[in-house]
């Protein structure tokens, strides 16, 4: 997923003068996970600025920018250090648009890592998605692979509304699959359906997307899979129809499980398909506890607390 | 306090301990290469500045060090087991197995405990030291920090806000060039210790590498908070002679290096000092050095064994006591 991010953020820079990407070590190291290598090699200080260490003014800075049409890619080197520029976020980035009567506009993204898996400890490890899906205003989105997040990346680089671009970090180095040269699109708003399946339906995004393919596969489940990809505003669509089809519903994430996605996914599936449901809506989360250092196998949901939650769906009577 | 009768024992002590935390950097850097750490910051040029520092401080003084501070555990009389079992986050860890390594808590030597987020520990050490004079105590605090964290908001607010109450603060920075890949002169356009004056505090730049000057600094500004006098910036200078953290490749940023051994080192500044003083030889120093890797060698073996924490541990201590959320997926998960 790194080289698509890659490769993407030049092809954007190469072919539209005004975007800028700024954040920490971003330039000459080429960011902590390498996602910016080269960058600034290629399009000088200027376009690829190394911050001083201050993640209020990175997105505040970004903000401005953005203000004055210039398009600004701010990267927060992770979503655990993205609290001191949460004013920044909540009260200028997602409320721009509005509360200027739709006069300024923000078309800014906000690369962040975020997640788990990476022996990261509590402040290398969280998943913090729920923050900001909770907040009128922006754009939340994460891809499962290095396809999505080529397509994820460009539609979210023109998009007219402010994105925050949530990548999975456990998934930087995971398996490569090709990624077309040409220009594509994944639409915001769009889950994908990587399995197609009658029995149940589940749901997930991010990082667990591939946990939850390899137990579908491995226990030769009927599932219908679910990849969000956008979590703000999420496919309802995509959402209820699935509901509808297998009437049993199991959803993953690896946030804490209080007022996490699931929470939100759970109350449209019972607002709106709730006579379609043959068993109660199940979440397998993270547990509600700060992320652990040593005991996180322990932490992340896998195989076998979704098999659990599986078999309930399947045997409910 | 250093005096005439005490000076040389103090002074090899303060040697001893910096070498000890080389000794320390050295083993963790190379077990993190053979897979058995997983992480590490190295303090590796910074043993003068928080030897220094340490030097000028009481044991009941109370210290939000961050996640570079062995040297000056190691001289406060931290057990290098304590440390050894963060790195390891094995069973026996103060905090259960649950930080990322270098992430330090150590309660009965009054140090508070370490997060990754830079500079969020500073309002904290002003709202200590705003606690401890109320309760009449006549105890300083101390933060110590970066170069790179002196462009966070906290740094700003725990500045402004302990020159406003007048508190018995010391801010030290320790400034060892770098911030990951960025060097100091792109992270601010001022000397660090002349941010001081804006807030209306003293400000002491300080020889970094040179422990005895920088324990004179810190003992002024030691004098300067217990006599009601108000917080201190000290900005000691060193180098950051290692790499970031074992994830990270300086050869990508930057061709300057200090050599070990060479006279930037301040290992080799402490040797030269001690031996004009004639406080150490040769033989002195090859006694200690030898005897700093055996005794890091052995506690490294003997801790290694140590099993990691029982899983119920993960979700102790969230809470006074856990709520039904947590027992409910306690059960779910174990
Ligand atoms: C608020 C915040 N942003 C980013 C990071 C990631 N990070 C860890 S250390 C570091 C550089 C810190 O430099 P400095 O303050 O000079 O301390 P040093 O590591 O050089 O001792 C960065 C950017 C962080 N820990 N906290
Ligand atoms: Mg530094």
């Amino acid at each position: 997923m790194v080289q698509a991010l890659n490769s993407t953020l030049d092809h954007i820079m190469s072919g539209d003068n005004s975007v800028i990407l700024l954040g920490e070590d971003i330039g000459k190291d080429g960011g902590v996970f390498r996602v910016t290598e080269g960058l600034q090699a290629k399009y000088g200080e200027e376009r690829v600025i190394d911050t001083p260490l201050v993640e209020l003014g990175i997105v505040g800075m970004s903000v401005g920018m953005s203000l004055m049409g210039v398009k600004a890619i701010p990267e927060i080197q992770f979503q655990d250090f993205i609290y001191t520029a949460f004013d920044q976020i909540i009260n200028q980035m997602a409320k721009m648009r509005y509360r200027s009567g739709g006069g300024f506009t923000l078309p800014m993204v906000l690369r962040t890592p975020y997640g788990g898996g990476i022996k990261g400890g509590l402040y290398h490890s969280q998943s913090g998605e729920a923050y900001f899906a909770h907040t009128a205003g922006l754009v939340v989105v994460t891809p499962s692979n290095p396809y999505d997040a080529k397509g994820l990346l460009i539609s979210s680089v023109e998009s007219p509304d402010p994105v925050i671009f949530l990548e999975p970090k456990r998934l930087y180095r995971a398996a490569k699959i090709e990624v077309p040269d040409e220009d594509y699109r994944v639409k915001i708003g769009e889950a994908a359906r990587p399995m197609e399946g009658d029995d149940l339906t589940i749901i997930t995004y991010g990082a667990m997307v591939p946990t939850v393919l390899n137990t579908v596969k491995k226990n030769n489940l009927n599932a219908d899979v679910l990849d969000l990809r956008t979590l703000l505003p999420m496919d309802v669509n995509a959402i209820i129809s699935s509901a509808k089809k297998t009437g049993r519903v199991v959803i993953v994430h690896e946030a804490p499980r209080t007022l996490g996605m699931g929470a939100e996914i759970s109350a449209l599936i019972s607002e709106r398909a709730i006579e379609y449901l043959y068993a109660p809506i199940l979440r397998v989360t993270g547990p509600d506890i700060p992320f652990p250092y040593r005991l996180e196998d322990y932490y992340m949901p896998g195989e076998t607390r979704i098999m659990k939650a599986v078999k309930r769906v399947m045997e409910f009577r | 306090m250093v005096n005439e009768q005490n000076e040389k024992d103090v002074f090899v002590r303060a040697y001893t301990a910096m070498v000890l935390s080389r000794t320390f950097d050295k083993k963790i850097v190379m077990a993190q290469r053979q897979g058995r750490i997983g992480f590490y910051t190295p303090s590796i040029g910074q043993e003068a500045t928080q030897v220094g520092l340490s030097m000028a401080l009481d044991h009941d003084d109370v210290i939000f060090q961050y996640y570079r501070d062995v040297a000056l555990m190691i001289h406060r009389g931290v057990p290098i087991e304590v440390i050894l079992d963060q790195i390891m986050g094995n069973a026996e860890d103060e905090s259960k197995g649950r930080q990322m390594p270098s992430h330090y808590t150590a309660k009965k030597y009054n140090f508070m405990s370490v997060q990754s987020p830079v500079a969020t520990n500073l309002p904290l050490a002003v709202g200590a030291a705003y606690a401890l004079r109320y309760q009449k105590k006549n105890t300083v605090v101390v933060a110590t920090f970066g170069d790179g964290s002196t462009s966070t908001p906290d740094f700003h607010a725990a500045m402004n806000l302990a020159a406003v109450f007048n508190l018995p603060v010391i801010f030290l920075c320790e400034n060892n060039g770098w911030a990951i890949s960025l060097p100091t002169e792109k992270q601010t356009k001022v000397e660090i210790s002349e941010k001081a004056a804006a807030y209306g505090m003293k400000g002491i730049k300080v020889d970094g590498n040179n422990f005895i000057e920088t324990y004179k600094a810190t003992m002024e500004a030691v004098e300067r908070a217990r006599s009601g006098k108000g917080p201190t910036l000290i900005d000691a200078i060193s180098f950051r002679m290692g790499a970031h953290s074992t994830s990270d490749d300086p050869s990508k940023y930057r061709s300057q290096t200090v050599e070990e051994g060479s006279e930037k080192d301040p290992i080799t500044v402490a040797e030269e000092q001690l031996k004009s003083l004639g406080y150490l030889n040769d033989s002195l120093i090859a006694k200690i050095k030898e005897e700093s890797t055996k005794m890091v060698n052995d506690k490294f073996d003997i801790q290694e064994k140590i099993p990691a924490p029982v899983p119920s541990t993960m979700f102790d201590d969230v809470y006074a006591e856990k709520n039904w959320i947590i027992k409910e997926e306690e059960d779910d998960i174990l």
